[in-house]
């Protein structure tokens, strides 16, 4: 196992097509979060994000062999592969509409910021839900821009790849999607303050 | 710079994305210099925080271990059910081809087989159907010696042939047929008072026995050793009943 941790991405999938569960296991076990957190980021719903994860694996032991390194990398591929699965399931489930506040299902608040007071850290709690609720209710082509580039981290070439566009496409929906994004704060008044409060938190510690 | 260009580069100068540095050097520049940028890039910069705020809460998310468990479940499955299949398909094909060709070799050859006795017959059959000249032929062989019937004189008997089953259920004509074959005969003497286009006519044959006398009322000479020995012959009537021909048998 540990020699194996050496291998990249590529050589642990031919591996695994090879048969090594050893080298599935590794694989897994490195880019499973991206694909989970992917999933729960465009979906808001963690039951989707656990089906959409398992299925992008399934996917990649059935059909692995369709992955072409010179296209792009196996993180790549996998979101690409997520993001379909993603929008199927929520085109099943008309997921699409901007979600319910109540529902059950959604990414729970997430206990952070512990060095903080509780109101700020409240406050904080708030920002991030409301972040997250206006990023749930952009258009599909918008969110999966935005939770890309902006929460994954993945770069404007590698987004481009796993959506199939160009480059340019990727900057103009970034751009217009957080237009959308300020436009749902702004009218709630408390983004700025929240906002402020974060970075006022942060001095307040340094 | 004006406030067109810098709103084209507001959210790479929030998000600290790579840019040339006279180009953030003249955005910063112009939202010091403009109120409306300034507070554009202050709002872009809240929403840069606000989504690292968020990434940053998710970071620790991640699938559940049961995911784990059941991909792992459904690999080892498929491992186990997958082997070699194609080739497995391939050669059940290639086992039926060889079968069925197998199947129709010996269907033909049985088929051929089968008709070869019944190709003879036909042949035995049109040599005893009294077309064929109607003279009291004797073979030389038969002619030398003093009786005709007697064993020792008789030309090489033919092998026995096999008969195939499916000969069993033929008419009883082709039996006879068949039963001619295995015997040795002279040709169809007519009777004496009927001429030999007659004998096309047809008619039924029937086998009888005659005291070894009665080939000398047909010129054959007789071993009056054995004279009370008694002799086959195939008499054969024609449609109206009467005698029209007989042949000697042995």
């Amino acid at each position: 196992m540990n020699l194996k941790n050496d291998l990249s991405d590529t050589e642990l999938l031919r591996s695994m097509l090879a048969g090594d569960d050893e080298a599935l296991t590794l694989l897994y076990r490195r880019r499973q979060a991206g694909v989970y957190r992917f999933a729960l980021q465009m979906s808001g719903s963690k039951s989707i994000a656990e089906d959409v994860t398992q299925e992008v694996f399934l996917f990649l032991m059935r059909e692995g062999n369709v992955f072409d390194p010179a296209r792009g990398s196996v993180s790549a591929f996998l979101f690409g592969v997520a993001r379909n699965y993603v929008l199927r399931r929520l085109r099943v489930e008309h997921l699409l509409a901007p979600l319910n506040d109540d529902s059950d299902d959604d990414v729970p608040l997430l206990q952070s910021g512990t060095d903080l007071c509780p109101l700020e850290d409240l406050t904080r709690a708030e920002t991030i839900e409301s972040v997250r609720k206006a990023v749930l209710s952009l258009p599909a082509k918008y969110r999966e821009v935005v939770v890309l580039c902006e929460l994954q981290d993945v770069s404007y070439g590698e987004t481009a790849e796993i959506l199939g566009c160009a480059i340019g496409t990727v900057r103009s929906r970034l751009h217009r999607a957080r237009a959308l994004l300020l436009a749902k704060l702004r009218p709630v008044g408390e983004f700025e303050e929240a906002s402020s409060a974060t970075v006022k938190s942060a001095r307040c510690f340094a | 710079m004006n406030c067109q260009k810098f709103e084209s580069v507001v959210s790479e100068l929030a998000r600290g994305q790579m840019m040339a540095a006279e180009l953030r050097g003249e955005a910063l520049a112009h939202s010091d210099a403009c109120d409306d940028c300034a507070m554009r890039l202050r709002d872009e910069q809240m929403l840069t925080r606000g989504l690292h705020s968020l990434a940053a809460d998710m970071e620790s998310l991640e699938a559940p271990a049961m995911i784990e468990a059941n991909v792992l479940m459904a690999f080892r499955a498929r491992q186990s059910v997958v082997p070699a299949p194609v080739v497995r398909r391939h050669s059940a094909y290639w086992v039926a081809a060889i079968a069925a060709m197998l199947l129709i070799a010996i269907s033909v050859f049985v088929f051929r087989w089968s008709n070869r006795p019944v190709e003879d017959n036909r042949q035995a059959t049109r040599q005893e159907e009294p077309q064929q000249k109607p003279q009291p032929v004797v073979e030389p062989q038969l002619a030398q010696d003093s009786t005709v019937p007697d064993d020792e004189v008789l030309p090489q008997r033919p092998k026995p042939r096999r008969i195939h089953p499916a000969s069993l259920r033929r008419p009883a004509s082709a039996q006879v047929a068949n039963h001619v074959t295995n015997e040795i005969a002279t040709d169809f003497i007519p009777l004496s008072y009927m001429n030999a286009a007659s004998l096309q006519d047809g008619g039924q044959i029937v086998r009888v026995q005659l005291p070894r006398s009665a080939l000398a009322n047909f010129g054959f000479p007789v071993n009056m050793d054995r004279y009370n020995e008694k002799v086959k012959a195939d008499v054969l009537f024609g449609v109206d009943g009467t005698a029209r021909a007989i042949r000697f048998v042995q």
